[in-house]
């Protein structure tokens, strides 16, 4: 800036501040205009919006970087413009805590944020944290009354620790305008949406395990012709059972990968802990078998909060992990779904796995990955017949089968926290930061590009969308189909947000692994095991007061 | 400057402190106690809910315990004089080790007896020994205990390695230094990169290189951490690869300072090689020996970043340490209270253990040493 023009500004009552900040928004505004073309002429459109955010670096162009993500932000600015005036939160400064996980989560967001804050004057600071650490952070936090941050990144089964006590701030009607949260997929619209009638959430994904498989095996003709040969029933082809997919990895053991041209496998399941993470993964195979539809409690009697994991249902699914462990890879017993996902899956060993959506977001984008030609997804494997707890016996499936996709962790989302409430200006400023966030132009470029989050509205769903910004039709339509019809599925498994939930996972985990290493004599003391590790949880957590949050969890 | 008897050497100022002075003193060492011990006990009670008096958080009370602790210092000077400032190169770090040592124990005590677990609404809640009688029955603590054991044990043939390359190393061999450098890469690791390194790439059962060499040999299906007892040894031998490059360092200084005189008189004696070893240099090595093995169980039984990394306790509990335990037990499950009662006893365990441990070797190195 020429001194003169320095000196103007400062006669005319402009701030160093102000003018630095103009500096910065001029030379941000500059770099979207290189992406755009030009300087834009005029406010663009929603879709027109979205066309160009989408094309932020292009699908197949190399990871976005913090430049990316800034001119994303900048350009997606339009709703908070339209409720905040320019400079409106000068002076206001907020804490954010939120994740470092492999360079997503704040990251992203600092980008996305730093357009807002030069419009709105607000200031953010930031705590990041590694996964390991969030928990016991927010935990502390929590119990020891020292909440230090205004905006919090979080993941909605910790609902129970903060909704259940108060802390977070009841999102204000004009953010439910602003972030158009009807366009949410049905599960994520109340109870799950809401805790006790109230709406604390800014979703900003929408977790749900779906079932990740190989195409080029099912396809492959000396597989069908071995599956034939030895007197299997049915045709060669994607299991929609879990007793299919028993069979499968159980026929798979000793024949060749068709890509790779070494040992072929089939289900690849977590033995080992991560951190209670593990247990949705069991989860997986015991929806099937225990999640009756229009029951949806699978996890505890929601009369008095007993475990149901030692039903025959869950005995069933652990039984079967137990019995696949010696067809899947060596040292198996030794592989966290961070290890059957991406050293395993995306890197040509096995043919199925269960995760999030993740795995068909990097099996076509990541350098790792060598799959992406192969694979291909559907909803979780079925049963044919299913436990019914209030019946206490098993019954046929309605249909023949009955699924039952796991939404597990029900995503990521941005809470306010109750304390800004006191002040009006900070409140609307953290609700607004909140918004932007989780802003449904934005949404759809988190969904597409590596951000950690998956699609989660209904607006997602376009598929000439996913293909303009360089997805294949094929491929993305078969993703997307997964996805959707997990979350729209109408006996989806929802996960309980009941407080210590992940102490529940974590403790199962313990249990689990001595089962799996033989310390336990059946599957059925395995579960029980469990079962009564739960007991002293709710017990030590409280049970009345669980008992009342699970119920409110479920929408009872 | 008057003069009196005593240490007349160290003494440059006595006697000469007036009654006013030392009233003053006392008025503000009482003073500054009593704020704080009225401000500790005011908050006390504002926190176990007897009063509805207190501050918004612990923090005045942090202040007041800096100011008593800066007006004992100061006080003792004003009150004792010259005496008094003798206390002073010692009281500052006493007061630092009972902020940051005992004040720390003490409230682990006080948190070790109650049941406080961070999702529970209630808080902390005081359970006498109910925490105890649930370590008792922990079949995953007591199982934790006895891989400890056997960690522990691993370090005899730890030492035997350690002492064998600080004999090599001690020689006159070609690239001595380079040599020394090398052995000691391994100690500079971080054991999470280790875990990472080695056991979750090299040892990776389908592309890690060890595991082709497995193959080469012979080793059909090579699987470091599939069953109990390989997983076991594999954790062992990337936690000795880590740390006996720290034993050997402190061998081969003491090597190093053994006194060339002796070894000669030995060798012109005709003490064969073995007899110089065996009857000589390792019974002049065994202080350090000692030292070296103390110190290296310590940091054994604090073994838990690799075992977190690689294998997080399994299978089924057969690598698990009681650290990685106590770990899950407070990060995943904010089982706070249970977790510090565990690491309570772990803590009574291990001074007790190395305490008798120290007086045996302190008898052992004796008796072999002559040493009365």
């Amino acid at each position: 800036m020429k001194l003169e023009v320095y000196d103007a500004l400062m006669r005319r009552q402009a701030s160093r501040r102000d003018v630095l900040r103009g500096t910065a928004s001029a030379a941000a505004l500059m770099g979207v205009s290189s992406v755009m073309g030009g300087l834009p002429a005029r406010a663009f459109a929603a879709d027109d919006v979205r066309a160009q955010i989408l094309k932020i670096p292009g699908v197949g162009k190399g990871a976005p970087t913090d430049a990316d993500w800034q001119k994303v932000g900048e350009l997606c600015l339009g709703p908070t413009k339209a409720n905040v005036k320019q400079g409106e939160f000068a002076g206001v400064e907020l804490t954010f805590m939120g994740l470092n996980n492999q360079n997503l989560h704040n990251f992203l967001f600092r980008g996305f944020l730093k357009p807002w804050e030069a419009y709105t004057g607000a200031k953010i600071n930031w705590i990041d944290l590694a996964q390991a650490d969030y928990n016991a952070r927010l935990q502390q936090s929590i119990a020891t009354g020292t909440v230090d941050f205004d905006i919090l990144e979080m993941g909605a089964p910790f609902e129970g620790d903060t909704a259940g006590k108060g802390l977070l701030s009841e999102m204000p009607d004009w953010v439910k305008k602003q972030i158009d949260i009807d366009d949410y997929v049905d599960y994520l619209k109340p109870p799950v949406g809401t805790w006790d009638g109230k709406t604390y959430r800014v979703t900003i994904d929408g977790d749900c395990h779906n079932f990740n498989y190989r195409a080029d095996y099912f396809k492959d003709e000396t597989l069908a012709k071995a599956w034939k040969d030895e007197g299997h029933s049915g045709e060669w082809s994607v299991p929609k059972t879990w007793a299919q997919v028993q069979e499968v990895s159980k026929f798979l053991k000793g024949k060749k990968d068709p890509l790779s041209a070494g040992p072929a496998y089939g289900y690849l399941d977590p033995y080992k802990g991560w951190g209670g993470f593990g247990f949705y993964f069991l989860e997986d195979r015991a929806t099937a078998y225990v999640k009756m539809p229009g029951d949806p409690a699978w996890l505890f009697d929601p009369e008095n909060m007993k475990p149901l994991v030692n039903s025959p249902g869950w005995v069933r699914a652990i039984q079967e992990a137990m019995d696949l462990l010696s067809y899947e890879p060596t040292d198996q017993i030794n592989a966290d779904p961070g290890t059957t996902g991406f050293q395993q899956f995306l890197a040509g060993t096995g043919s199925m796995v269960t995760w999030w959506g993740d795995i068909g977001q990097q099996a076509n984008t990541s350098d790792t990955s060598v799959v992406g030609e192969v694979a291909a997804f559907d909803i979780l494997p079925g049963s044919e017949d299913v436990y019914d707890r209030k019946a206490g016996k098993w019954v046929k499936a309605k249909d023949g089968v009955n699924y039952a996709p796991n939404c597990a962790y029900l995503g990521w989302g941005i809470y306010v926290m109750a304390r800004v409430e006191s002040d009006k200006l900070k409140h609307r400023a953290a609700w607004s930061a909140a918004a932007h966030l989780g802003g449904k132009d934005l949404a759809i470029w988190t969904a597409m590009y590596p951000s950690g989050f998956q699609v989660h509205r209904n607006s997602q769903s376009k598929i000439e969308e996913w293909v303009a910004a360089g997805y294949k039709g094929d491929y993305i339509s078969n993703y997307l189909k997964s996805q959707f019809g997990s979350y729209n599925h109408p006996n989806r498994a929802v996960e309980p947000r009941i407080p210590g939930i992940f102490q529940y996972y974590s403790v199962a985990e313990d249990e689990l692994a001595k089962g799996y290493g033989g310390k336990y004599k059946s599957a059925q003391e395995t579960a029980d095991a469990i079962a009564a590790a739960w007991e002293k949880i709710t017990d030590q957590i409280g049970r009345d007061k669980q008992l009342k949050l699970y119920r409110a969890s479920l929408g009872l | 400057m008057s003069t009196m008897e005593g240490d007349l050497l160290h003494t440059v100022e006595t006697g000469s402190i007036s009654a006013s002075r030392r009233f003053w003193g006392y008025a503000a060492l009482w003073v500054s106690a009593a704020w704080f011990a009225a401000s500790f006990m005011l908050q006390s009670s504002h926190d176990l809910g007897w009063t509805q008096l207190g501050f918004e958080n612990w923090r005045p009370v942090l202040y007041a315990y800096f100011i008593w602790a800066a007006v004992l210092c100061a006080t003792r000077v004003v009150i004792h004089g010259e005496a008094g400032k003798k206390a002073l190169f010692v009281l500052p770090a006493a007061l630092f080790v009972v902020s940051m040592v005992v004040f720390p124990l003490l409230f682990a005590l006080w948190v070790g007896f109650s049941d406080w677990n961070l999702a529970s609404p209630t808080g902390r809640q005081f359970n006498g020994l109910d925490n105890l009688r649930q370590m008792l029955g922990d079949a995953f603590y007591l199982n934790a205990l006895i891989n400890m054991v056997y960690y522990a044990l691993a370090i005899v043939v730890e030492y035997a390695i350690a002492f064998g390359l600080a004999l090599l190393l001690s020689q006159e061999i070609v690239a001595r230094k380079f040599w020394r450098v090398t052995f000691l890469l391994p100690l500079m690791l971080s054991p999470v990169a280790v875990g990472w390194m080695v056991g979750k790439s090299m040892l990776e059962t389908r592309f890690g290189p060890i595991a082709r060499l497995a193959r080469w040999l012979g080793w059909e299906n090579p699987s470091f951490f599939g069953d109990p007892l390989t997983a076991k040894l594999s954790i062992m031998v990337m936690d000795a690869w880590t740390f006996i490059p720290f034993m050997m360092i402190m061998l081969l200084a003491g090597l190093q300072s053994l006194s060339r005189e002796v070894l000669e008189a030995a060798e012109v004696d005709g003490a064969t090689k073995w007899q110089r070893f065996w009857q000589v240099i390792f019974p002049l090595m065994l202080p350090v020996s000692v030292t070296a093995v103390m110190i290296r169980i310590i940091f054994k039984l604090k073994l838990a970043d690799i075992i977190i990394t690689v294998t997080a306790g399994g299978p089924g509990g057969a690598t698990d340490s009681v650290t990685s335990f106590i770990y899950r037990e407070y990060r995943d499950r904010s089982n706070v209270g249970y977790g510090t009662l565990l690491a309570l006893v772990y803590l009574v365990i291990i001074v007790i253990g190395m305490t008798t441990m120290i007086n045996i070797s302190d008898r052992i190195v004796k008796r072999m040493t002559g040493r009365i």
